[in-house]
Parts: C-alpha cells; structure tokens; sequence
C-alpha cells in the first residue's frame, strides 16, 4: 500500500471490509512474520485418521438422526393432545380480538376481505418488518453471489459463455411457446390478486409471489438479456426501494392520523400499502433467481 | 369431503416420510413440491384461501425454483444437458 497517505478515511474502511488492507501495526507484521511454518504431517497418516473419523460419524449418525426424529415426533404428538378440537365455538382462538376483526374491519379500514384489512392495516407493523426482512435477504444474497471484475474467474466466464450459446443453438420450444402462451396471464393474474386483495382473497404477499414469478418463467424461457433490457439494475432498484420506502411513509400517515384522530379516506392507502408489498416481494423473487443463475440482474 | 380431506393428510404423511427418503436430491425436492401442492389443497379446504394462494405461489413455484437452481449450482443435477 504505496499510497496509503493519499486514501482517503472511506476508502480505508472499505478496503477494510474488503480484506484487501494489509495489516498496517508493525506488532501484527512481526508476529506473522515470525510464525513457524505449519509442520506437514505424512499423507498416509492423515488418511488413516480421516478415515477412522469417517467411520466414526457414519456409525454415530444413523443412531443419532433417528434419536432426534423419535424424539420430535414425541414431542409433537404430546403437543397436539393438548391442542383444542378444530373449530369448537369455545376455543381460545374465538376471543375478543378476532371477534372485532370480523366486525369491523370493512367499516375501520374499507377492505371487504378481513384477512388483507388485518394485516395491511391492524398488524401493518408487522407486515413492515416482514418487509424488510425480505429486503435484506435479497441485499444479503446480492454480497454473497454477485458477480462483478474482483470474483469471477475465467473458467466461470467460459462456462457462462458456453451456456449461452447451448441456449442460442437449441431453444427449448416447448418452454418459449408456453412461456409466450402464459406469461401474460400470469402477470394480468398476478395484478388482480395483488389490487383486488381487499374484496377476494389475495393481497401483496402472494400477488407479488405471482408477479415474480411470472418474470421468472419469461426470464428462464427467452434468457436473461431480453429481460434486463427492461428491467435493467438501477429500474430494479429503484423498484425495490421505492416500495420499501413508500409502504413505511403510507403507514407512517396512517398511524400519526389516526392517533391524532384525522379522518383521512383510507380506501387508496390500502391500495398503496398492497402495491408497495407486491413491488418488494417481486424483486425479491426475482432477484433471488437473476442472483443464483446468472449473478447479475 | 371427509374421505377426501383424509386421503390427502395421508398424502402428507407418504409425502413427509418419502422425502428424506429419495436417493437422489432431485426426487427429494420434487416430492417436497408435491407435499406443498397437497398442503395449499388442504388449505383451501379449511375454508382459508388466502394461505392457499400463498401456498401455491410460494411454496410450490419459488422455492421448487430456488432449490432446482441451487442443485444446479451445486452439479447436483446429473443427466441434465448441463452436466
């Protein structure tokens, strides 16, 4: 590290994380520099008792594995004595909480299904973490697989190479004639569940399930390129984020209007909410699959 | 309905058992999908088609998509064009 004046403190810490600073205290320099060379023991050694270790955990694990799954299946079967019977009027599932839920959710929140009121409206908060767990799954899955000039190899960009022209050479018709067929039914199918999840069963979560993975039945049968000519990394960005940030601004003003008793028309910001859910569940799907296949969005 | 109902929770079961079962991984992700498939039945049975709808959507398509792609990534997919 020449330079190592003239960088800047951000820089540093970034090459920090990186791992691609060297260790700048002389006390670490000299204690890895003095450290023995590790001593190499004779290879038919250390088979001998790799193999002893091998054999030792196949006997253990058969013995082991059926322990835990007699043990679970135990547990579980003591649990469910203890379970009420399905669908008794005198469960405790049937309190006061469920009770006003069905009672008035169409007149508190205006959505007809009690199920989508409940959780965009009722437990938003918890559809909010929800959301952001599945935001930083996408974003942790991004640092471990993405591909970019510091972690890919030449014999990865051959094999990427030769998968591609496998793909131009023999097109998998059976795949693009159905893809081409059902592709616009799904997304059509996918923005009905997703705006219609106040009055028939759907709602964000599984309309966005639906969306992404409509893009991912085009993406697979056509090839990524043609997709990501579309819906290129910064659109899919700002997708992502957009509609993070938009469900925590909307529930935002939902909450500090009504704590603070404002009459606002509820009816678009379920809409909202719903969209805001769907947009972050599709790029996460999606972004999982551009993630593991190709590396790049 | 009921013998329906209880043909598929013994649909479940054969499933849950036959899945840690299969030899290779591929039986072992499809017959998975196959108890996710009986499960968001069941669901809409149980008079919730919410659950059903994610069932299907998520259980069945994303993560058979996530488990084929991460078979793939680790060569696990013998017989297929890329091996």
């Amino acid at each position: 590290m020449s330079d190592g004046r003239e960088k800047s403190a951000w820089r540093r810490f970034a090459d920090w994380v990186n791992g691609d600073s060297e260790p700048i205290d002389r006390t670490t320099q000299y204690v890895m520099n003095r450290r023995p060379p590790r001593q190499e023991e004779p290879p038919e050694l250390h088979e001998q008792r790799e193999r002893l270790r091998l054999k030792k955990f196949l006997g253990l694990y058969p013995l082991a594995a059926g322990f835990l799954c007699v043990a679970l299946i135990a547990i579980l079967f003591a649990t469910v004595i203890y379970i009420p019977p399905f669908g008794q009027p005198g469960n405790p599932t049937n309190n006061e909480v469920s009770r006003h839920y069905l009672e008035y959710t169409e007149e508190e929140t205006g959505a007809t299904n009690a199920v989508t009121g409940m959780i965009l409206s009722y437990r938003g908060f918890d559809t909010l973490g929800e959301s952001c767990v599945l935001f930083l799954a996408v974003s942790s899955v991004m640092m471990l697989l993405q591909r970019d000039k510091n972690n890919t190899d030449e014999q990865t960009l051959h094999r990427l190479r030769r998968e591609d022209a496998i793909e131009r050479t023999h097109p998998d018709n059976i795949l693009r004639k159905s893809a081409k067929l059902l592709t616009p039914f799904i997304l059509l199918f996918a923005l009905y569940v997703l705006f219609n999840g106040e009055i028939s069963p759907g709602g964000g979560f599984s309309g966005g399930a639906i969306l992404g993975g409509g893009l991912i039945l085009y993406s697979s049968a056509y090839g990524p390129e043609q997709l990501s000519r579309l819906l290129t990394r910064s659109l899919y960005d700002t997708v992502r984020i957009t509609g993070l940030m938009a469900y925590a601004l909307t529930y935002g003003i939902y909450i500090f209007a009504g704590a603070n008793g404002i009459k606002l028309e509820m009816e678009w910001m379920m809409i909202v909410i719903d969209l805001a859910v769907g947009l972050v569940v599709a790029c996460t799907i999606y972004g999982f699959y551009t993630m593991f296949q190709r590396g790049k969005v | 309905m009921t013998i329906l109902e209880n043909i598929l929770l013994a649909g479940l079961i054969i499933c849950a058992a036959a899945a840690p079962l299969c030899k290779r991984l591929l039986a072992t992700v499809i017959v998975y999908l196959a108890f996710s498939v009986i499960l968001a039945v069941l669901w809409s049975m149980l008079q919730s088609p919410d659950l059903a709808i994610t069932e299907a959507a998520v259980g069945t398509g994303i993560s058979g998509i996530l488990f084929f792609l991460t078979l793939k990534k680790i060569r696990a997919l013998k017989g297929t064009r890329d091996e």
